[in-house]
């Protein structure tokens, strides 16, 4: 691909970012234009990968190799569109139940296995004779406040009594460790979206440099000019009104 | 007095916008070369798991990450794999994420030019194409993964290539590692992980880090690499600082803030309170 | 007609579940040569899901243009993202690399959908501060445990928060990132599996609702 495509590429890129932004300052037909593209190019690249990392190597090919069995499944997926027709949109009904009862057979086994059973097992696991006669305190201590805490929890959850006496105690107690996961995730989340937000700054700082005829900062400066003037455009017919 | 604090915290939020934007731009600008001091013991547990794996050993790595977490996730994909090539290991790359193909496709052109240039497709590594339905597909590469797996993203037979030898499912590797932005390091570790016994570690969002912290525990995760910080800190282990590294300046001027604000904020709303 | 429109899919999901359960506790040929097939099947049904998505998207912009409703103009838009992907990939048949250097497809990658998506989400950082300085109100008790546990993590994992912290609090020989370790460890284990249980029985009970019909939403009305 030529130099003059990439550099084009990088005026889109840093245009289509600084119209995202523009919503911070306020709603404007550049950051609609640019999310309905959003909404467009995210679907079409779905759409193209699809095509051909699926539909052509896991249907059109083998079709073509004479192994008819890929009809199947292929019917049951087409079935899903007729939804958005209503006279015959049971038939989607076909293909919905086949998804609905593979992925219900899979996953109780493995939710038993992966979320229940070794979730226990990793609870009580500081507490076998093995651990135990190693005696580390420490982990005797972290292993009992992480047991208390998860009952705790789990009295929260528990709405089949009420909550009052012991059981509200334990619940309420419940609350604090509840409170320490979602602020030890708050912290995290904070942390991530600064991230996303480095990684498109970075990207208009490249952007900015002489290599693309700088065009993060005329993209800016063109859009900082169309606010000002849209501001009084918008303002003029109240200073005509006070005038009349 | 009591004004003006009302005043300033029903301030115009632009401004605080302002303000972060040049938080961030500034050490973007001007690194100020902060030194990334702790390395978290998640992201040890892995590097050490890697560096014990003997030569030619094969590493799944299932890269689930699109655009919207690339900054995060993309500098963790590319250091775990340099290790892996550093340490003359087998690598399977593939993506159960539409929107991660043109990430990949990044990193098929960056492995012969920078990341690993003695490195041989098809014998040192090989890149998959997508596959919908993540969880069918877990649960063949438990059995016989040519059966869902037959050719590679180009379309290119992959039964015969050398980096196959021996391979036939998840329980002929030696590690996989699911890098992504959604639950599917989840489902990794239920369907593969759990079921067929096959040692998995992941990289996440700092944002869903704290909810693998019980699998951690259990040792159903070998090690976990969390956002950015977790990128750095990978970076760091391997001795080769990239954008993981860079960012945290940044990170750290703006988390600043962060705390800055609240602790203001609730300052002021006492002393209108109270005072 | 009811046997067409609701048994017999209500059977298929019946045996699927059923069989697909139970080949996970009878490992042998006959039920790995089952779990094969459904697994490829499954596979190429899941191919054609995203067509929901679609026939959505275009449907709703569709109509917008249409009876031109305020703002119709800007559904074109969608219609134009789509085609900027699409008639790029058909031209290159998918592939987004032509030897060293990149296809329209590519190129569309890496400059339109990468720039999109990205600054879409990273948008949230903006709010996050400015909410965080409106709204996070230090209460309650419970409030303060989380602001605290926030702090501590935000502290522990920056640089800058440890270097503060060993000047300010180096005196007590505490380091945050042990206190952070000792976090992650510990009460954040307690509190996310508690919500992982819980999580975990309200999934099996919803599937088992599934596989015996109880459970049946997802088919629409009668």
């Amino acid at each position: 691909m030529s130099e003059t495509m990439l550099i084009f590429g990088g005026w889109v890129a840093a245009g289509l970012t600084i119209f995202l932004f523009s919503f911070l300052y306020k709603d404007n037909p550049f950051f609609k234009v640019t999310e309905h593209l959003y909404l467009g190019a995210g679907m079409g690249w779905v759409f193209q990968t699809v095509l051909f990392q699926t539909w052509k190597p896991k249907v059109w090919e083998p079709l073509q190799a004479g192994d008819w069995t890929v009809l199947i499944p292929t019917v049951l997926g087409l079935s899903l569109v007729t939804q958005f027709f209503p006279r015959i949109s049971w038939i989607s009904r076909y293909g919905f139940t086949f998804i609905m009862g593979y992925g219900s057979g899979l996953v109780i086994p493995l939710t038993i296995s992966t979320d229940l059973l070794k979730q226990i097992g990793g609870t009580i696991a500081p507490f076998m004779v093995s651990e135990i006669s190693r005696a580390n305190i420490g982990s005797l201590i972290n292993g009992s406040i992480v047991a208390i805490g998860f009952i705790c929890v789990l009295f929260y959850f528990f709405f089949s009594v009420e909550h009052k006496g012991v059981v509200k105690k334990a619940s309420n107690i419940g609350i604090y460790f509840l409170m320490l996961y979602f602020g030890a995730a708050f912290g995290n989340t904070v942390m991530g979206r600064f991230s996303l937000l480095y990684g498109r700054f970075d990207d208009l700082y490249k952007y900015s440099a002489p290599k693309y005829f700088y065009a993060t900062h005329v993209i800016l400066a063109a859009l900082v000019i169309y606010f000002v003037v849209d501001h009084f455009r918008k303002k003029k017919p109240e200073i005509e009104e006070e005038a009349a | 007095m009591k004004n003006f604090l009302e005043k300033l915290l029903k301030i115009d939020r632009r401004l605080i916008f302002l303000a972060l934007a040049i938080l961030l731009v500034f050490p973007i600008v001007k690194p100020l070369g902060l030194p990334n001091l702790n390395l978290g013991s998640e992201v040890k547990s892995l590097y050490e798991r890697i560096e014990g794996l003997p030569p030619r050993s094969f590493v799944l790595m299932s890269l689930d990450y699109d655009p919207a977490t690339r900054p995060e996730l993309h500098p963790q994909a590319v250091a775990i794999l340099r290790h892996a090539f550093r340490k003359n290991l087998r690598v399977g790359i593939l993506t159960l994420n539409a929107g991660a193909t043109g990430l990949i496709e990044e990193i098929g052109e960056r492995i012969p030019k920078d990341i690993a240039p003695e490195k041989v497709y098809g014998k040192d590594y090989v890149i998959l194409p997508y596959q919908p339905n993540p969880v069918a597909v877990m649960t063949q590469m438990g059995m016989d993964l040519y059966q869902i797996y037959d050719k590679d993203r180009d379309g290119s037979p992959i039964r015969d290539m050398e980096v196959f030898k021996g391979i036939k499912n998840v329980k002929d590797m030696q590690l996989g590692i699911c890098i992504t932005g959604t639950a599917m390091l989840d489902y990794w570790i239920a369907y593969t992980g759990d079921k067929f016994k096959f040692p998995m570690a992941g990289g996440v969002t700092a944002v869903s880090q704290m909810g693998y912290a019980p699998y951690l525990q259990t040792g159903q995760l070998k090690g976990l690499v969390g956002g950015m910080k977790g990128a750095a800190d990978y970076e760091t282990l391997i001795n080769h600082k990239e954008k993981g590294t860079s960012g945290i300046d940044a990170l750290s001027l703006a988390h600043l803030m962060v705390i800055i604000l609240i602790v203001t904020a609730n300052i002021m709303m006492l002393w209108l309170k109270y005072l | 007609m009811t046997l067409i429109k609701k048994y017999i899919p209500l059977a298929i999901c019946f045996l699927v579940g059923l069989m697909t359960l139970a080949s996970y506790y009878v490992p042998n040929k006959t039920s790995e040569n089952y779990l094969e097939v459904m697994n490829k099947w499954e596979n190429i049904v899941a191919g054609f899901a995203f067509l929901l998505g679609l026939f959505s998207l275009f449907f709703s912009h569709y109509n917008k243009i249409r009876r031109k409703v305020d703002g119709w103009g800007y559904s074109l838009f969608v219609f134009v993202g789509f085609l900027v992907m699409v008639v790029p990939a058909l031209m290159s048949h998918g592939k987004q690399m032509d030897g060293t250097s990149l296809t329209g497809l590519g190129w569309g990658y890496r400059f339109m959908f990468n720039a999109l998506s990205g600054t879409m989400f990273s948008v949230l950082a903006f709010y996050i501060v400015s909410t965080a300085y409106r709204a996070f109100r230090i209460k309650s008790a419970q409030a303060g445990v989380l602001f605290a546990a926030a702090l501590v993590l935000i502290i522990g994992k920056v640089p800058l928060g440890q270097l503060m912290w060993d000047k300010l609090l180096g005196w007590t020989h505490l380091g945050v990132t042990q206190i952070v370790q000792w976090l992650m460890d510990v009460p954040v284990v307690a509190g996310r599996r508690g919500i992982m249980m819980g999580l975990a029985v309200g999934g099996i009970v919803t599937a088992l609702k599934i596989i015996f019909g109880i459970e049946r939403q997802y088919m629409g009305k009668d």
